[in-house]
Parts: C-alpha cells; structure tokens; sequence
C-alpha cells in the first residue's frame, strides 16, 4: 500500500500552515512595521467611526436612556458591521491583486511553476494569507462590536448573519482580485479591473436595479400581471443581493418585519396571491460562493497552464 | 553513458516568428552541455520547452526518460532550472528563501535546516544565512539561485545564461561551482553566448542559429570536425632556410609563412593537417635534421573559430 494511503487527512487549517506559500506571504506581511501600523490605523478609524455615531446619537435625542439604548446599541452594531462591509468590499481585493501577476513582474511565478507546488497550493496560499490578515483586522473590531451587547437591541440571529455575510464578502472579493491577478501579466491592470469588478458588485447592479425596476413597474403598470409582477420582485431582488450593504439592510428589514431569516412570502398588489422569498442573505451567500468557486477554478486553471 | 535530455524535431513559433525549428538534440547523462548561440537564436525558448513553461508547437522532448508535455510533474522532479534573471524574493532571508523552495519541492520540515546549511555552504554563502536577499550581490544572488536549483537534489541543472551580468570573479566562482556540482553527478544544460565559459569547462557543446540546431557533439570532435588543420609555431636560432626546405619536402604541410624576426630568433607559422603523429613526424624531423629548434607550439583551437565557421550570422 502506498504511503499516501497511511497519510492521514489533514485539516484545512493544517493545509494552509503547511502550504509554503501562505507561510512566505505571511512571513512578508508581517515582517516589519508595515503590518502593525495598517492594523493600528484601522483600529483608530472605526473607534472613531463608532465614537462618533455614539456621540451623534447622543446629542440628537439628548440622553442615552434605558429605553433608547436598544437604539444605540443596533446603531453601533449595524455602524461597525457596515465599515467592516466596506473594509473587505475595497480593501481585501487590494491584498491580491498584486498576487500572482506581482510573481510574474518579480520573475519569480516561472520559479513557482518549475516547483513540484501544485497550482491550487499557489492559489490558495496567496488567497489563505490574504484572508488571515484580514480575519485578524475584523477580529480586532470584534470589542467595538460588543459595545452593541452592552447596549442590547442586537440578536444572535444579527451577530451570526452579520459573521456570515462578512466571510463570504471578503471570502469573494480576495478571490476576486487573485482570479484578476492571474488573469493579466501587470499587478496595476489586475488592480484596475479587481475595483471595476466590486464597484460593478456593489454601485453597478444595486444602481441598475433601483433605475429600471420601477421604469419596468411603471411600463408594465397597466398590464396588471402577477407573472410579471413576480418576476420583477425576482429580479430587482436578485440585483440587490448581488450588494453586501444592501442585502445587510434589506436582510434586517426582514428579520424585523416577517420575523424571519429564512422564508417568508410576498403578497401581490396585481392579484390577491402571494409568492414565496427567501431572506435575501442566501440569495447573497449561494451566488457569491458559486462566483467565488468559478473564479478559483479559473485562477488555479490559469496558473497551471503553460504559455503557448 | 545514457541519453538524459533528448529533443525530436522540435519546434515552437510565436505567430509567424520561428523561434525554435526542427530542433533534435541529445544530452548524455554526466554531461556539460554547453548550449551557444547569439541572442535570440531560439535557446531560451528550448529551455523553457525542456522545463515545462512553454508549449512546443510541435515535436517532442524527453528529460530523464519523461515526455515533457504528458508528464511535467517527473520532468520537475528531475530539473532544477535557473532562468537567465534572478529571480529573487528582496523580502526574504537567505535561509527562508532557500525554505521556502524546499517546502515547494516537498522537503519535510526536519530535514530543511541541515539542507540549508549544506546548501548554502556549497555555494560558498554560509556567512550570508540570516541577511536579508536583497543585501546580496549581483553574484551571491546568482549563487543562491544556484543553490535553489539545487534543492530537491535533481539529475539534471538547466541553466540560461548562469553568468550573465556578472563580473570577471563571479563568472568564474560559477564556472568552478558547475565543475563541482558535475563531479558530484550532475547533468548541466547550460546556455551561454560568452564563448570563453563554454570552452573552459564544457564536455560537450550545441551551437543554435535562427532556431536551427546547427551542430553539437563532444567538443573536440568537433574541434577536428571543423578546424581540421592544425597551427604550429616553431621558433629558430638559425638555419631558417634549411628549416623552410624541410617543410617543402614533408606530406601534411599545407602552407607555411614566416613571421617577422624576435630577438633575432626567426619565427615560422605552420598550417598541418592530421593528427598528433603529424605534428610528431614534423618535430622529429626538424630535431633529426640537427636545426635549432628553441620553441615549438601549437596554437589552441578554440570555440570561437568553431562558433565562427559553424555559423552564418543569423538571428531569428
């Protein structure tokens, strides 16, 4: 029997420590003030952030009673989760989109290839590496975060989803920037369509939906069909889970509204029917991990092939 | 001796460019294959084909028994491969960088620290093992390199231009280091346009024009192959004319000239063909025949003059 077959299973966290790459790119990072100075501004900026949403808060109501501290807690948690939101949105493609095409202007990714590294292990160390440090910054807003526990007015449901929504955000948009990386020979042209790619995410299908669902509403006004009327909810909804903020907004409202994090229904304004949805966050986690596992598919298929 | 890199017809165009056309070539296990041509001959293009990065656009390669293009993970095993730049990482130590390839080609953990020393202490850079790489210079990064290629203990090196850029001392620390890891076993497919390396320590040479193999073997054949006649200096105290009748009257003397007088010792170019009993036959009679006879030398054929005639001056 071969030895393979004794090997036993190793974790995904035991692959990622013994991945040479992830150990390189880490050993990078965080050599040097480099590291420590970013994660100590970005510690400074949401307390800052969370301060003045305190102190804003504050002094429109004047006191910070017991009834209103519900209010205030939800304010700093929903404050923190949104800069988190835009922290993994905009900064995390920046950890790697100079990955790949970075070895290839440092004329090391030819090195690489002549390695017995498999392609997936190149991948995957670039992306793990990026993704640890940027665990390690939302771990260090988690004590602002908890201001909100102290407050009350957040919900397990909240802190989970909220968990949730931040992996697979930065989960997406590093990978994004790694598939950009090895798609292109230059980190600058990577970097340019890694940010075209999360504004399109973020500004561009959210704007798209909000200009033509009611100019298609209003076009279809008189035709007072359900059908379509369904499918335009369908649609305008499936176009704003394709954005983190929105899908965080949208995933409250009806959590606060139906009472839900799953499944709830709509009720039609052209007939008297109602049609079944789905919190919008699992509209938002199923399409960005099948985004995210086809543009890791493609990084590693990238990466492996050999010039022509 | 078996055959350990073996190229057949191979042949890699970039649209209507032919960088590298029909090319067979054998290398022959223990080898230094020195592999010469002018810049933009086709060489680096061959190497990248011989270590998996480019795909040819048809023909075949085979190192160490293994198809290149079916089985590239065992062609990988078998190479350790220096491109013709260095390809460093700044933001690392000696020893990490050295680890980290290491890592790559699977070496466990326990056994890198001692692979480390080994290594860099062949290279002649134990002192450099906590600096940072790009504290380096130009030849220590070139020798570290070296060292990288020589990690996972692979048959074969195959080098593009390992002394490139480098000053007069560094190229010859990498030639003498390439004659070291040669004792040691080692096959080396190195490409150079510096003649002078090739010549010093090359067992066997391949000389690519236009992407055409133009001719290859063991380097002295070649050196009879293509400079068939030999040069003999001889130098005179007298007897200049009795000398000059001598070499009328002997078979293999194609020409003769004579040079212009030293220290009033008469000089005398002398064009041979044959072998070294030529050469033996014309010594002995010029002793026999009692002439003066204070110096007598043949003139090196050297790779140059070979380079020269087995090329037309091409570039693709």
């Amino acid at each position: 029997m071969s030895e393979a077959t004794h090997a036993p299973r190793r974790t995904l966290a035991e692959r990622l420590r013994s991945n040479p790459v992830t150990l390189k790119e880490l050993r990078g990072r965080m050599r040097g003030a480099r590291a420590f100075v970013v994660l100590t501004l970005y510690v400074v900026l949401i307390s800052g952030f969370t301060s003045l949403l305190y102190l804003t808060y504050s002094t429109s109501t004047g006191l910070v009673a017991s009834s209103s501290g519900s209010v205030i807690g939800k304010i700093i948690f929903g404050g923190v989760l949104g800069f988190q939101l835009f922290l993994v949105t905009f900064i995390a493609p920046s950890f790697t989109a100079g990955s790949i095409s970075g070895e290839r202007e440092r004329q090391t990714f030819d090195l690489l290839r002549t390695t017995l590294l498999p392609a997936r292990s190149v991948v995957m160390g670039k992306l793990g590496s990026a993704l640890s440090y940027i665990l390690l910054l939302l771990i260090a807003a988690v004590p602002l975060q908890s201001l909100a526990f102290l407050m009350g007015g957040v919900v397990i449901e909240e802190v989970a989803l909220s968990l949730i929504m931040l992996l697979v955000t930065a989960i997406t948009f590093s990978t994004a920037g790694v598939f950009f990386s090895s798609l292109t020979r230059r980190t600058l042209v990577a970097s340019v369509l890694t940010y075209s790619f999360a504004l399109v995410a973020t500004i561009g299908l959210p704007l798209l939906a909000l200009i033509f669902i009611p100019v298609l509403e209003m076009s279809f006004y008189d035709i007072n069909s359900p059908v379509l009327e369904a499918i335009l909810i369908y649609a305008g909804g499936f176009l704003v889970t394709t954005n983190p903020i929105l899908t965080v907004i949208f995933t409250e409202i009806v959590l606060q509204e139906e009472n839900t994090i799953l499944f709830f229904d709509v009720n039609l304004s052209s007939s008297s029917g109602s049609i079944p949805l789905v919190s919008p966050w699992i509209v938002y986690v199923l399409f960005y991990v099948i985004l995210t596992v086809v543009m890791l598919a493609s990084s590693v298929r990238l990466v492996k092939k050999p010039e022509k | 001796m078996s055959v350990i890199i073996e190229t057949k017809n191979l042949t890699k165009r970039y649209g209507q460019l032919t960088a590298v056309k029909d090319l067979t070539l054998q290398v022959e296990e223990g080898a230094i294959y020195g592999f010469v041509g002018p810049n933009g001959a086709g060489k680096t293009s061959t190497m990248r084909i011989l270590t998996t990065l480019l795909t040819p656009t048809s023909g075949e390669a085979w190192i160490a028994g293994h198809s290149v293009a079916k089985e590239p993970r065992a062609v990988r095993r078998a190479i350790g491969y220096m491109p013709d730049f260095f390809g460093v990482y700044e933001d690392m130590k000696v020893w990490e960088y050295l680890d980290f390839f290491a890592a790559c080609y699977d070496i466990p953990e326990r056994e890198r620290p001692a692979l480390i020393t080994d290594l860099l202490a062949l290279v002649d850079l134990s002192h450099r093992h906590e600096d940072m790489v790009d504290s380096l210079s130009r030849g220590m990064k070139q020798r570290l390199c070296l060292a990288r290629t020589l990690a996972h203990d692979p048959q074969i090196l195959i080098l593009d231009e390992p002394a490139s850029g480098l000053d007069p001392r560094a190229r010859i620390e990498i030639r003498e280091l390439l004659v070291e890891l040669s004792k040691l076993g080692k096959t080396i497919f190195f490409s150079s346009h510096i003649l002078a390396d090739v010549a010093e320590i090359c067992t066997d040479i391949g000389i690519i024009e236009a992407g055409e193999m133009v001719t290859q073997g063991n380097i002295e054949e070649m050196q009879r192959l293509l400079i068939p006649h030999r040069t003999i200096f001889i130098t005179l105290l007298g007897k200049l004319e009795e000398t000059k009748d001598v070499l009328l009257n002997m078979e293999n003397i194609s020409e003769f000239e004579e040079l212009p007088a030293e220290n009033s010792r008469h000089r005398l170019r002398i064009s041979l063909t044959g072998g070294d009993e030529a050469v033996s036959r014309l010594l002995s009679a010029l002793v026999e025949r009692g002439l003066p006879v204070v110096n007598f030398t043949e003139e090196e054929r050297d790779l140059e003059e070979i380079f020269m005639r087995a090329t037309k001056g091409i570039v693709s």
